[in-house]
Protein backbone atom coordinates (compact mmCIF):
# COMPACT_ATOMS: atom_id res chain seq x y z
CA UNK A 1 0.00 0.00 0.00
CA UNK A 2 2.60 2.27 0.86
CA UNK A 3 5.28 3.35 -1.42
CA UNK A 4 8.65 5.06 -2.36
CA UNK A 5 8.75 8.51 -3.96
CA UNK A 6 11.16 10.32 -5.97
CA UNK A 7 11.61 13.73 -6.92
CA UNK A 8 14.18 14.33 -9.67
CA UNK A 9 15.28 17.42 -10.62
CA UNK A 10 11.92 19.33 -10.21
CA UNK A 11 11.64 23.01 -11.25
CA UNK A 12 9.21 25.37 -11.16
CA UNK A 13 9.29 29.35 -11.76
CA UNK A 14 7.20 32.10 -11.35
CA UNK A 15 7.90 34.99 -14.36
CA UNK A 16 11.15 34.30 -14.52
CA UNK A 17 11.89 33.97 -11.17
CA UNK A 18 12.66 29.90 -9.68
CA UNK A 19 10.66 29.27 -6.64
CA UNK A 20 11.47 25.51 -6.77
CA UNK A 21 15.25 24.82 -8.66
CA UNK A 22 16.24 21.31 -9.47
CA UNK A 23 15.03 19.80 -6.03
CA UNK A 24 15.27 15.72 -6.07
CA UNK A 25 14.95 13.82 -3.05
CA UNK A 26 13.49 10.19 -2.33
CA UNK A 27 11.24 9.00 0.38
CA UNK A 28 11.75 5.96 0.93
CA UNK A 29 8.53 3.52 1.50
CA UNK A 30 7.39 4.24 5.04
CA UNK A 31 9.53 6.79 5.82
CA UNK A 32 8.50 10.26 7.55
CA UNK A 33 10.50 12.85 5.38
CA UNK A 34 9.99 16.73 6.87
CA UNK A 35 11.03 19.13 4.50
CA UNK A 36 11.64 22.17 6.09
CA UNK A 37 13.25 26.01 4.86
CA UNK A 38 12.44 29.85 5.90
CA UNK A 39 9.63 31.65 4.33
CA UNK A 40 10.07 31.71 0.44
CA UNK A 41 12.08 28.58 0.59
CA UNK A 42 9.94 26.76 -1.92
CA UNK A 43 8.36 24.46 0.37
CA UNK A 44 4.47 25.29 -0.60
CA UNK A 45 5.68 24.83 -4.42
CA UNK A 46 7.43 21.90 -3.91
CA UNK A 47 4.20 20.21 -1.47
CA UNK A 48 2.17 21.52 -4.66
CA UNK A 49 4.54 20.00 -7.61
CA UNK A 50 4.28 16.84 -5.78
CA UNK A 51 0.56 16.76 -5.27
CA UNK A 52 -0.39 17.70 -8.54
CA UNK A 53 -1.83 21.68 -7.58
CA UNK A 54 0.87 23.01 -9.40
CA UNK A 55 2.66 21.89 -12.79
CA UNK A 56 6.11 21.18 -12.78
CA UNK A 57 8.52 23.05 -15.83
CA UNK A 58 10.78 19.93 -15.99
CA UNK A 59 12.19 17.24 -13.69
CA UNK A 60 9.88 14.23 -12.71
CA UNK A 61 7.68 12.67 -9.82
CA UNK A 62 7.60 9.16 -9.25
CA UNK A 63 5.88 6.93 -7.06
CA UNK A 64 7.45 3.54 -6.70
CA UNK A 65 9.03 4.24 -9.81
CA UNK A 66 5.78 5.11 -11.88
CA UNK A 67 6.21 8.33 -13.16
CA UNK A 68 2.94 10.98 -11.52
CA UNK A 69 3.89 14.49 -12.73
CA UNK A 70 1.98 14.77 -15.62
CA UNK A 71 -1.28 13.00 -14.14
CA UNK A 72 -4.01 15.73 -12.57
CA UNK A 73 -4.27 15.70 -8.86
CA UNK A 74 -7.18 13.15 -8.88
CA UNK A 75 -5.22 10.37 -10.52
CA UNK A 76 -2.18 10.83 -8.28
CA UNK A 77 -3.59 8.57 -5.02
CA UNK A 78 -1.56 11.17 -3.13
CA UNK A 79 -3.21 11.96 0.24
CA UNK A 80 -3.34 15.82 1.24
CA UNK A 81 -3.74 18.25 3.98
CA UNK A 82 -3.68 21.91 3.08
CA UNK A 83 -2.51 24.24 5.08
CA UNK A 84 -5.30 26.92 4.87
CA UNK A 85 -8.25 25.64 5.98
CA UNK A 86 -9.80 23.27 2.99
CA UNK A 87 -13.10 21.66 4.15
CA UNK A 88 -16.28 21.77 2.64
CA UNK A 89 -18.22 24.50 3.64
CA UNK A 90 -22.32 23.63 4.13
CA UNK A 91 -21.49 20.08 4.62
CA UNK A 92 -21.14 17.52 8.14
CA UNK A 93 -17.81 17.13 9.09
CA UNK A 94 -18.76 13.51 7.84
CA UNK A 95 -20.13 13.79 5.07
CA UNK A 96 -16.64 16.01 4.46
CA UNK A 97 -14.64 12.49 4.88
CA UNK A 98 -16.85 10.67 2.87
CA UNK A 99 -15.97 12.96 0.09
CA UNK A 100 -12.32 11.45 0.68
CA UNK A 101 -13.51 7.51 0.09
CA UNK A 102 -13.99 9.16 -3.66
CA UNK A 103 -10.99 7.72 -5.34
CA UNK A 104 -11.27 4.22 -3.96
CA UNK A 105 -15.05 4.54 -5.07
CA UNK A 106 -17.24 4.08 -8.29
CA UNK A 107 -21.07 5.01 -8.15
CA UNK A 108 -21.53 7.04 -10.98
CA UNK A 109 -24.48 9.38 -11.36
CA UNK A 110 -26.96 7.09 -13.14
CA UNK A 111 -26.51 5.00 -9.94
CA UNK A 112 -26.94 7.73 -7.76
CA UNK A 113 -30.04 8.90 -9.81
CA UNK A 114 -31.96 5.59 -9.87
CA UNK A 115 -30.34 4.33 -6.98
CA UNK A 116 -29.02 1.34 -8.35
CA UNK A 117 -27.34 -2.09 -5.78
CA UNK A 118 -24.00 -0.24 -6.82
CA UNK A 119 -25.02 3.22 -5.18
CA UNK A 120 -26.16 1.92 -1.75
CA UNK A 121 -22.95 -0.88 -2.20
CA UNK A 122 -20.60 1.96 -2.22
CA UNK A 123 -22.73 4.18 -0.11
CA UNK A 124 -22.46 1.42 2.79
CA UNK A 125 -18.69 1.33 2.15
CA UNK A 126 -18.11 4.88 2.18
CA UNK A 127 -19.86 5.40 5.56
CA UNK A 128 -18.07 2.68 6.88
CA UNK A 129 -14.76 3.76 5.57
CA UNK A 130 -15.69 7.77 6.63
CA UNK A 131 -16.36 6.47 10.38
CA UNK A 132 -13.31 4.75 10.87
CA UNK A 133 -11.34 7.72 9.76
CA UNK A 134 -13.34 10.22 11.68
CA UNK A 135 -13.03 7.99 14.65
CA UNK A 136 -8.94 7.61 14.01
CA UNK A 137 -8.43 10.83 14.12
CA UNK A 138 -10.43 11.47 17.18
CA UNK A 139 -13.20 13.78 15.59
CA UNK A 140 -16.30 10.96 16.41
CA UNK A 141 -18.59 12.94 18.73
CA UNK A 142 -18.58 15.93 15.80
CA UNK A 143 -19.32 14.20 12.44
CA UNK A 144 -22.76 15.95 12.43
CA UNK A 145 -21.33 19.01 12.53
CA UNK A 146 -21.14 21.46 9.89
CA UNK A 147 -17.23 21.16 8.84
CA UNK A 148 -16.86 24.67 9.03
CA UNK A 149 -17.92 25.63 12.43
CA UNK A 150 -15.26 23.25 13.89
CA UNK A 151 -12.05 24.65 15.10
CA UNK A 152 -9.27 25.50 13.51
CA UNK A 153 -7.57 22.62 15.26
CA UNK A 154 -10.33 20.30 14.08
CA UNK A 155 -10.67 21.05 10.54
CA UNK A 156 -6.79 19.87 10.24
CA UNK A 157 -8.11 16.54 11.71
CA UNK A 158 -10.71 16.61 9.55
CA UNK A 159 -8.97 17.34 6.41
CA UNK A 160 -6.08 14.44 7.74
CA UNK A 161 -9.25 11.97 8.25
CA UNK A 162 -10.79 13.13 4.50
CA UNK A 163 -6.98 12.00 3.23
CA UNK A 164 -7.38 8.76 5.39
CA UNK A 165 -10.36 8.01 3.62
CA UNK A 166 -9.00 7.58 0.19
CA UNK A 167 -6.41 5.18 1.04
CA UNK A 168 -3.46 7.10 0.05
CA UNK A 169 -0.49 5.69 -0.77
CA UNK A 170 1.48 8.74 0.25
CA UNK A 171 0.56 11.67 2.59
CA UNK A 172 1.28 15.11 2.25
CA UNK A 173 0.98 17.76 4.91
CA UNK A 174 0.97 21.32 4.63
CA UNK A 175 2.51 22.64 7.90
CA UNK A 176 -0.26 20.93 9.72
CA UNK A 177 0.97 22.74 13.01
CA UNK A 178 0.76 26.50 12.23
CA UNK A 179 -1.85 28.31 14.20
CA UNK A 180 -2.39 25.32 16.50
CA UNK A 181 -2.49 25.58 19.82
CA UNK A 182 -0.32 23.38 22.19
CA UNK A 183 -2.83 20.53 22.78
CA UNK A 184 -3.82 20.63 19.47
CA UNK A 185 -0.18 20.34 18.27
CA UNK A 186 0.79 17.28 20.92
CA UNK A 187 -2.62 15.64 19.54
CA UNK A 188 -1.79 16.30 16.06
CA UNK A 189 2.29 15.15 16.36
CA UNK A 190 0.95 11.62 17.95
CA UNK A 191 -1.69 10.92 15.49
CA UNK A 192 1.17 11.40 12.64
CA UNK A 193 3.38 8.88 14.62
CA UNK A 194 0.92 6.62 14.83
CA UNK A 195 0.37 6.76 10.99
CA UNK A 196 4.05 6.47 10.76
CA UNK A 197 4.16 3.39 12.66
CA UNK A 198 1.30 2.20 10.40
CA UNK A 199 3.79 2.18 7.55
CA UNK A 200 2.15 4.94 5.42
CA UNK A 201 5.28 7.42 3.89
CA UNK A 202 4.57 10.56 4.88
CA UNK A 203 5.74 13.62 3.96
CA UNK A 204 5.82 17.35 5.95
CA UNK A 205 6.23 20.20 4.77
CA UNK A 206 6.55 22.29 8.22
CA UNK A 207 7.88 25.51 9.27
CA UNK A 208 8.17 24.80 12.62
CA UNK A 209 11.82 23.49 13.33
CA UNK A 210 10.67 21.96 16.81
CA UNK A 211 7.64 20.12 15.38
CA UNK A 212 9.50 18.71 13.39
CA UNK A 213 12.92 17.71 14.77
CA UNK A 214 11.06 15.18 17.24
CA UNK A 215 8.52 13.47 14.25
CA UNK A 216 10.72 13.07 11.48
CA UNK A 217 12.98 10.05 10.11
CA UNK A 218 15.02 12.66 8.23
CA UNK A 219 14.64 16.34 6.99
CA UNK A 220 15.57 17.93 3.72
CA UNK A 221 16.06 21.86 3.99
CA UNK A 222 15.36 24.05 1.40
CA UNK A 223 16.67 27.82 0.71
CA UNK A 224 15.71 29.61 -2.02
CA UNK A 225 14.39 26.75 -3.81
CA UNK A 226 17.04 24.44 -3.78
CA UNK A 227 18.15 21.60 -0.97
CA UNK A 228 21.02 22.50 1.06
CA UNK A 229 21.12 19.95 3.25
CA UNK A 230 19.13 16.31 3.70
CA UNK A 231 20.05 14.06 6.46
CA UNK A 232 18.91 12.31 9.97
CA UNK A 233 17.36 15.60 12.46
CA UNK A 234 20.87 15.50 14.28
CA UNK A 235 22.51 16.14 11.20
CA UNK A 236 20.72 18.57 9.67
CA UNK A 237 20.65 20.49 13.74
CA UNK A 238 24.67 19.94 13.31
CA UNK A 239 25.06 21.53 9.90
CA UNK A 240 26.29 24.93 9.84
CA UNK A 241 25.00 25.91 6.29
CA UNK A 242 21.23 24.90 7.69
CA UNK A 243 21.96 27.17 10.78
CA UNK A 244 23.29 29.95 9.00
CA UNK A 245 20.35 29.30 6.45
CA UNK A 246 18.02 28.95 8.55
CA UNK A 247 17.79 28.82 11.77
CA UNK A 248 20.41 32.16 12.22
CA UNK A 249 23.89 32.23 13.06
CA UNK A 250 23.09 31.91 16.83
CA UNK A 251 19.75 30.19 17.44
CA UNK A 252 17.38 31.96 19.28
CA UNK A 253 14.20 29.50 18.52
CA UNK A 254 12.81 28.35 21.22
CA UNK A 255 13.07 24.64 21.17
CA UNK A 256 9.12 24.07 22.22
CA UNK A 257 6.67 27.05 21.40
CA UNK A 258 6.75 30.17 24.12
CA UNK A 259 3.59 29.64 26.38
CA UNK A 260 3.02 33.15 25.59
CA UNK A 261 2.90 33.04 21.76
CA UNK A 262 1.20 29.52 21.30
CA UNK A 263 -2.01 29.88 19.09
CA UNK A 264 -1.16 32.68 17.57
CA UNK A 265 -1.17 31.97 13.93
CA UNK A 266 2.35 31.16 11.94
CA UNK B 1 -15.55 1.97 16.35
CA UNK B 2 -17.62 3.97 18.62
CA UNK B 3 -21.38 4.95 18.52
CA UNK B 4 -23.94 4.08 15.18
CA UNK B 5 -23.64 5.11 11.93
CA UNK B 6 -24.83 9.11 11.62
CA UNK B 7 -27.25 9.53 8.97
CA UNK B 8 -26.07 11.59 6.25
CA UNK B 9 -28.57 14.42 5.89
CA UNK B 10 -30.75 13.83 9.56
CA UNK B 11 -33.27 16.05 11.15
CA UNK B 12 -36.55 16.15 10.40
CA UNK B 13 -36.46 12.67 8.41
CA UNK B 14 -40.22 12.00 9.09
CA UNK B 15 -41.84 15.78 9.25
CA UNK B 16 -40.42 16.10 5.93
CA UNK B 17 -41.63 13.00 4.75
CA UNK B 18 -45.24 14.48 6.14
CA UNK B 19 -45.41 17.52 4.37
CA UNK B 20 -44.10 15.73 1.11
CA UNK B 21 -46.71 13.58 1.59
CA UNK B 22 -49.25 16.15 2.06
CA UNK B 23 -47.87 18.72 -0.62
CA UNK B 24 -48.01 15.72 -2.93
CA UNK B 25 -51.77 14.93 -2.28
CA UNK B 26 -53.10 18.66 -2.81
CA UNK B 27 -51.27 19.39 -5.88
CA UNK B 28 -52.70 15.75 -6.86
CA UNK B 29 -56.12 16.94 -6.03
CA UNK B 30 -56.05 20.48 -7.58
CA UNK B 31 -55.79 20.28 -10.87
CA UNK B 32 -59.63 19.00 -11.54
CA UNK B 33 -60.80 21.85 -9.04
CA UNK B 34 -59.34 24.62 -10.87
CA UNK B 35 -61.10 26.78 -13.81
CA UNK B 36 -59.32 26.26 -16.98
CA UNK B 37 -57.27 29.52 -17.48
CA UNK B 38 -55.91 28.40 -13.92
CA UNK B 39 -55.01 24.82 -15.28
CA UNK B 40 -53.41 26.40 -17.79
CA UNK B 41 -50.90 28.47 -14.94
CA UNK B 42 -50.55 25.52 -13.36
CA UNK B 43 -49.26 23.24 -15.80
CA UNK B 44 -46.58 25.92 -16.85
CA UNK B 45 -45.49 26.33 -13.04
CA UNK B 46 -44.78 23.05 -12.90
CA UNK B 47 -42.81 22.92 -16.10
CA UNK B 48 -41.03 26.07 -14.96
CA UNK B 49 -40.13 24.21 -11.75
CA UNK B 50 -38.67 21.46 -13.53
CA UNK B 51 -36.05 23.44 -15.45
CA UNK B 52 -35.62 25.61 -11.89
CA UNK B 53 -34.77 21.55 -10.48
CA UNK B 54 -31.93 21.36 -13.00
CA UNK B 55 -30.91 24.93 -12.37
CA UNK B 56 -30.77 24.78 -9.00
CA UNK B 57 -28.51 21.61 -8.93
CA UNK B 58 -26.01 23.51 -11.22
CA UNK B 59 -26.13 26.61 -9.05
CA UNK B 60 -26.19 25.69 -5.54
CA UNK B 61 -24.75 22.17 -5.94
CA UNK B 62 -22.15 22.88 -8.93
CA UNK B 63 -21.64 26.46 -8.32
CA UNK B 64 -22.12 27.06 -11.83
CA UNK B 65 -24.28 29.38 -13.37
CA UNK B 66 -26.40 28.89 -16.88
CA UNK B 67 -28.00 31.59 -18.21
CA UNK B 68 -29.53 29.80 -20.77
CA UNK B 69 -31.30 27.05 -19.83
CA UNK B 70 -34.47 27.90 -21.89
CA UNK B 71 -32.29 27.04 -25.08
CA UNK B 72 -32.43 23.46 -23.32
CA UNK B 73 -35.97 23.87 -23.00
CA UNK B 74 -36.56 24.80 -26.47
CA UNK B 75 -33.93 21.74 -27.45
CA UNK B 76 -36.55 19.35 -26.19
CA UNK B 77 -40.06 21.34 -27.34
CA UNK B 78 -38.82 20.77 -31.16
CA UNK B 79 -36.59 17.20 -30.49
CA UNK B 80 -40.41 16.60 -28.95
CA UNK B 81 -42.53 18.43 -31.49
CA UNK B 82 -40.52 17.87 -35.17
CA UNK B 83 -40.62 14.05 -35.27
CA UNK B 84 -44.40 13.87 -33.99
CA UNK B 85 -45.18 16.90 -36.65
CA UNK B 86 -43.43 14.02 -39.13
CA UNK B 87 -45.88 11.40 -37.61
CA UNK B 88 -43.94 9.99 -35.29
CA UNK B 89 -45.36 8.62 -31.87
CA UNK B 90 -46.23 11.54 -29.55
CA UNK B 91 -44.40 9.17 -26.76
CA UNK B 92 -41.37 8.96 -28.76
CA UNK B 93 -40.89 12.25 -29.64
CA UNK B 94 -41.42 13.25 -25.43
CA UNK B 95 -38.35 10.02 -25.12
CA UNK B 96 -36.56 12.13 -27.83
CA UNK B 97 -36.92 15.41 -25.45
CA UNK B 98 -33.86 15.03 -22.28
CA UNK B 99 -32.14 12.70 -24.87
CA UNK B 100 -31.85 16.28 -27.54
CA UNK B 101 -31.02 18.43 -24.79
CA UNK B 102 -28.21 16.55 -22.76
CA UNK B 103 -26.62 15.93 -26.28
CA UNK B 104 -27.27 19.40 -26.90
CA UNK B 105 -25.21 19.79 -23.41
CA UNK B 106 -22.58 17.32 -23.63
CA UNK B 107 -21.35 18.88 -26.96
CA UNK B 108 -21.36 22.33 -25.45
CA UNK B 109 -20.45 21.49 -22.01
CA UNK B 110 -17.33 20.82 -22.93
CA UNK B 111 -15.36 23.48 -24.01
CA UNK B 112 -18.31 25.57 -21.92
CA UNK B 113 -17.34 23.96 -18.44
CA UNK B 114 -13.81 25.77 -18.82
CA UNK B 115 -14.81 28.84 -18.25
CA UNK B 116 -16.02 29.97 -14.58
CA UNK B 117 -18.62 31.99 -12.79
CA UNK B 118 -19.45 34.46 -14.99
CA UNK B 119 -17.63 33.90 -18.15
CA UNK B 120 -20.14 30.79 -17.97
CA UNK B 121 -22.96 32.80 -17.53
CA UNK B 122 -22.64 35.06 -20.42
CA UNK B 123 -21.65 31.92 -22.82
CA UNK B 124 -24.95 30.18 -22.38
CA UNK B 125 -26.23 33.53 -22.68
CA UNK B 126 -24.60 33.85 -26.17
CA UNK B 127 -25.81 30.27 -27.02
CA UNK B 128 -29.39 30.75 -26.49
CA UNK B 129 -28.76 33.96 -28.43
CA UNK B 130 -27.35 31.53 -31.29
CA UNK B 131 -30.14 29.23 -31.25
CA UNK B 132 -32.93 31.77 -31.17
CA UNK B 133 -31.65 32.98 -34.20
CA UNK B 134 -30.84 29.99 -35.81
CA UNK B 135 -34.63 28.45 -34.74
CA UNK B 136 -36.36 31.94 -36.52
CA UNK B 137 -33.90 31.09 -39.79
CA UNK B 138 -34.50 27.41 -39.86
CA UNK B 139 -37.41 26.25 -42.04
CA UNK B 140 -37.80 23.32 -41.40
CA UNK B 141 -38.85 23.79 -37.81
CA UNK B 142 -40.93 27.11 -38.73
CA UNK B 143 -38.82 29.51 -39.23
CA UNK B 144 -39.50 32.65 -36.85
CA UNK B 145 -43.34 31.89 -37.93
CA UNK B 146 -42.73 28.91 -35.46
CA UNK B 147 -44.08 25.14 -36.21
CA UNK B 148 -48.04 24.66 -36.02
CA UNK B 149 -50.48 21.37 -35.90
CA UNK B 150 -48.28 19.72 -33.19
CA UNK B 151 -50.28 16.31 -32.42
CA UNK B 152 -51.12 15.62 -28.82
CA UNK B 153 -49.55 13.39 -26.33
CA UNK B 154 -51.00 10.19 -26.95
CA UNK B 155 -50.24 7.58 -23.76
CA UNK B 156 -51.35 3.95 -24.50
CA UNK B 157 -54.00 4.92 -26.94
CA UNK B 158 -55.45 7.78 -24.88
CA UNK B 159 -55.07 11.46 -26.50
CA UNK B 160 -54.29 13.86 -23.49
CA UNK B 161 -56.52 16.62 -22.57
CA UNK B 162 -55.98 19.59 -20.46
CA UNK B 163 -56.01 17.50 -17.42
CA UNK B 164 -53.98 15.18 -18.57
CA UNK B 165 -51.27 17.36 -19.00
CA UNK B 166 -51.38 18.51 -15.42
CA UNK B 167 -50.68 14.94 -14.32
CA UNK B 168 -48.09 14.66 -16.97
CA UNK B 169 -45.71 17.56 -16.02
CA UNK B 170 -46.75 16.71 -12.08
CA UNK B 171 -44.66 13.45 -12.86
CA UNK B 172 -41.89 14.91 -14.43
CA UNK B 173 -41.65 17.31 -11.46
CA UNK B 174 -41.90 14.45 -9.50
CA UNK B 175 -39.17 12.85 -10.83
CA UNK B 176 -36.98 15.70 -11.45
CA UNK B 177 -36.94 16.53 -8.20
CA UNK B 178 -36.49 12.55 -6.97
CA UNK B 179 -33.37 12.26 -9.17
CA UNK B 180 -32.54 15.50 -7.74
CA UNK B 181 -32.61 14.71 -4.26
CA UNK B 182 -30.64 11.43 -4.95
CA UNK B 183 -28.13 12.48 -6.51
CA UNK B 184 -27.35 15.40 -3.83
CA UNK B 185 -26.83 12.56 -1.19
CA UNK B 186 -24.81 10.48 -3.01
CA UNK B 187 -21.08 10.11 -4.28
CA UNK B 188 -20.73 12.70 -6.97
CA UNK B 189 -23.29 14.75 -5.23
CA UNK B 190 -21.44 15.49 -2.07
CA UNK B 191 -18.23 15.44 -4.80
CA UNK B 192 -19.99 18.54 -6.28
CA UNK B 193 -20.80 20.24 -3.22
CA UNK B 194 -17.28 20.12 -2.03
CA UNK B 195 -16.09 21.35 -5.33
CA UNK B 196 -18.14 24.01 -5.04
CA UNK B 197 -16.09 25.42 -2.09
CA UNK B 198 -12.55 24.24 -2.85
CA UNK B 199 -11.89 22.70 -6.18
CA UNK B 200 -7.54 22.15 -5.15
CA UNK B 201 -9.23 20.15 -2.19
CA UNK B 202 -11.86 18.16 -3.67
CA UNK B 203 -9.11 17.23 -6.88
CA UNK B 204 -6.68 16.29 -4.37
CA UNK B 205 -9.49 13.62 -3.05
CA UNK B 206 -9.96 12.34 -6.32
CA UNK B 207 -12.68 14.23 -7.76
CA UNK B 208 -12.87 14.34 -11.63
CA UNK B 209 -14.16 18.06 -11.70
CA UNK B 210 -14.85 18.63 -15.04
CA UNK B 211 -16.32 15.91 -15.37
CA UNK B 212 -18.79 16.05 -12.60
CA UNK B 213 -19.85 19.08 -13.87
CA UNK B 214 -20.57 17.80 -17.15
CA UNK B 215 -22.29 15.53 -15.89
CA UNK B 216 -24.66 17.88 -13.90
CA UNK B 217 -24.50 20.57 -16.79
CA UNK B 218 -26.13 17.52 -18.71
CA UNK B 219 -28.49 16.11 -16.04
CA UNK B 220 -30.19 20.14 -15.73
CA UNK B 221 -30.15 20.32 -19.65
CA UNK B 222 -32.21 16.83 -19.86
CA UNK B 223 -34.65 18.24 -16.92
CA UNK B 224 -35.38 20.95 -19.03
CA UNK B 225 -35.55 19.10 -22.22
CA UNK B 226 -38.32 16.76 -20.84
CA UNK B 227 -40.09 19.64 -19.44
CA UNK B 228 -39.99 21.13 -23.02
CA UNK B 229 -41.32 18.11 -24.74
CA UNK B 230 -44.48 18.20 -22.37
CA UNK B 231 -44.75 22.31 -23.26
CA UNK B 232 -44.62 21.61 -27.20
CA UNK B 233 -47.18 19.12 -27.15
CA UNK B 234 -49.54 21.01 -24.30
CA UNK B 235 -49.36 24.09 -26.56
CA UNK B 236 -49.29 22.45 -29.87
CA UNK B 237 -47.44 25.12 -31.29
CA UNK B 238 -44.02 26.41 -30.98
CA UNK B 239 -41.80 29.31 -31.94
CA UNK B 240 -38.83 30.77 -31.11
CA UNK B 241 -40.65 33.94 -29.78
CA UNK B 242 -41.63 30.91 -26.76
CA UNK B 243 -38.15 30.65 -25.25
CA UNK B 244 -36.54 34.44 -24.78
CA UNK B 245 -33.78 35.17 -23.14
CA UNK B 246 -36.12 36.32 -20.04
CA UNK B 247 -37.14 32.93 -19.92
CA UNK B 248 -34.02 31.84 -18.82
CA UNK B 249 -33.19 34.80 -16.53
CA UNK B 250 -36.67 33.52 -14.54
CA UNK B 251 -35.18 30.34 -14.01
CA UNK B 252 -32.34 31.62 -12.28
CA UNK B 253 -34.30 34.22 -10.81
CA UNK B 254 -37.11 31.13 -9.61
CA UNK B 255 -34.13 29.06 -7.98
CA UNK B 256 -31.67 32.19 -6.62
CA UNK B 257 -35.62 33.15 -5.17
CA UNK B 258 -36.84 29.59 -3.82
CA UNK B 259 -33.16 29.22 -2.10
CA UNK B 260 -30.05 27.46 -3.58
CA UNK B 261 -28.75 24.32 -2.57
CA UNK B 262 -32.27 23.24 -1.29
CA UNK B 263 -34.24 20.50 -3.20
CA UNK B 264 -38.37 22.00 -2.37
CA UNK B 265 -36.35 25.87 -3.28
CA UNK B 266 -37.32 25.77 -7.01
CA UNK B 267 -40.56 24.62 -6.14
CA UNK B 268 -41.40 27.25 -4.09
CA UNK B 269 -39.74 29.88 -6.47
CA UNK B 270 -41.69 29.06 -9.12
CA UNK B 271 -44.65 29.14 -7.68
CA UNK B 272 -43.97 32.82 -5.84
CA UNK B 273 -42.56 34.17 -9.31
CA UNK B 274 -45.52 32.27 -11.31
CA UNK B 275 -48.08 33.84 -9.43
CA UNK B 276 -46.46 37.11 -9.03
CA UNK B 277 -46.15 37.40 -12.56
CA UNK B 278 -49.52 36.27 -13.03
CA UNK B 279 -51.15 39.37 -10.99
CA UNK B 280 -49.16 41.90 -12.97
CA UNK B 281 -49.63 40.42 -15.88
CA UNK B 282 -53.81 40.95 -15.08
CA UNK B 283 -52.86 44.57 -13.21
CA UNK B 284 -50.99 45.30 -16.82
CA UNK B 285 -53.46 43.98 -19.03
CA UNK B 286 -55.64 46.02 -17.48
CA UNK B 287 -57.86 48.44 -19.69
CA UNK B 288 -56.20 52.09 -20.08
CA UNK B 289 -52.77 50.36 -19.43
CA UNK B 290 -50.04 51.09 -22.05
CA UNK B 291 -49.52 47.69 -23.93
CA UNK B 292 -45.90 47.30 -23.17
CA UNK B 293 -46.85 47.56 -18.91
CA UNK B 294 -47.19 43.80 -18.69
CA UNK B 295 -43.68 42.79 -19.95
CA UNK B 296 -42.06 45.69 -17.91
CA UNK B 297 -43.86 44.85 -14.94
CA UNK B 298 -42.36 41.55 -15.44
CA UNK B 299 -39.14 42.35 -16.09
CA UNK B 300 -39.48 45.01 -12.65
CA UNK B 301 -40.73 41.91 -10.89
CA UNK B 302 -37.71 40.05 -11.31
CA UNK B 303 -35.35 42.72 -10.46
CA UNK B 304 -36.98 43.90 -7.45
CA UNK B 305 -37.35 40.15 -6.30
CA UNK B 306 -33.78 39.26 -7.30
CA UNK B 307 -32.93 42.65 -5.18
CA UNK B 308 -34.86 42.26 -2.19
CA UNK B 309 -33.84 38.67 -1.71
CA UNK B 310 -30.16 39.01 -2.43
CA UNK B 311 -30.47 41.84 0.14
CA UNK B 312 -32.78 40.15 3.21
CA UNK B 313 -32.69 36.54 2.15
CA UNK B 314 -29.60 35.76 0.84
CA UNK B 315 -30.00 32.10 1.19
CA UNK B 316 -33.43 31.71 -0.45
CA UNK B 317 -37.16 31.67 0.87
CA UNK B 318 -37.00 27.77 1.47
CA UNK B 319 -33.67 28.08 4.03
CA UNK B 320 -35.51 31.44 5.92
CA UNK B 321 -38.24 29.83 6.24
CA UNK B 322 -36.30 26.51 7.84
CA UNK B 323 -34.67 28.79 10.22
CA UNK B 324 -37.93 30.79 11.50
CA UNK B 325 -39.50 27.02 11.67
CA UNK B 326 -36.59 25.57 14.02
CA UNK B 327 -36.30 28.59 16.45
CA UNK B 328 -37.56 27.36 19.71
CA UNK B 329 -40.58 30.07 20.58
Amino acid sequence: MTVELTVDKVSRAFGGVYAVRDVSLTVPAGELRAVIGPNGAGKSTLFALIGGQLAADTGTVALDGIRVERRPAHRRGIGVVFQTARVFHGMTAFENVMVGAHAVTRAGFLAAALRLPRHHRDERRIREKALTCLDRVGLADWADRPAEELPLGQQRSLQLARALCGEPRLLLLDEPASGLRAAEREHLATLITRLRTEGLTILLVEHDVAFVMRLADRITVLDLGRVIADGTPAEVRANPEVRTAYLGPETVRPSEPHPGVEGVAG
Amino acid sequence: MSGPVPPARGRGGTVNRWAIAVVAVLTLALPPLLPERHLATFVLLLLAATVTVGVSLLMGYAGQVSLGQASFYAIGAYAAALPAVHGVPSLLGLALAPVAAAVAAVLLGAPLLRLRGHHLAFATLAVQLILLSLLAQADWAGGAIGLQGIPRLTVLGVELRDLGYAYAAWLVLAAALLIARNIVDSRPGRALRAAATSETAAAASGVAIGRHRLAVFTLSAAMAGLAGGVYAFYLGYLSPGSFPVLLSIEFVVMAVVGGLGTIAGPVVGATVIILLVQVLNTLGTQPGMPDYAPSVLSYAVYAVLLIVCVLYLPRGLVPALRRTGRRPS
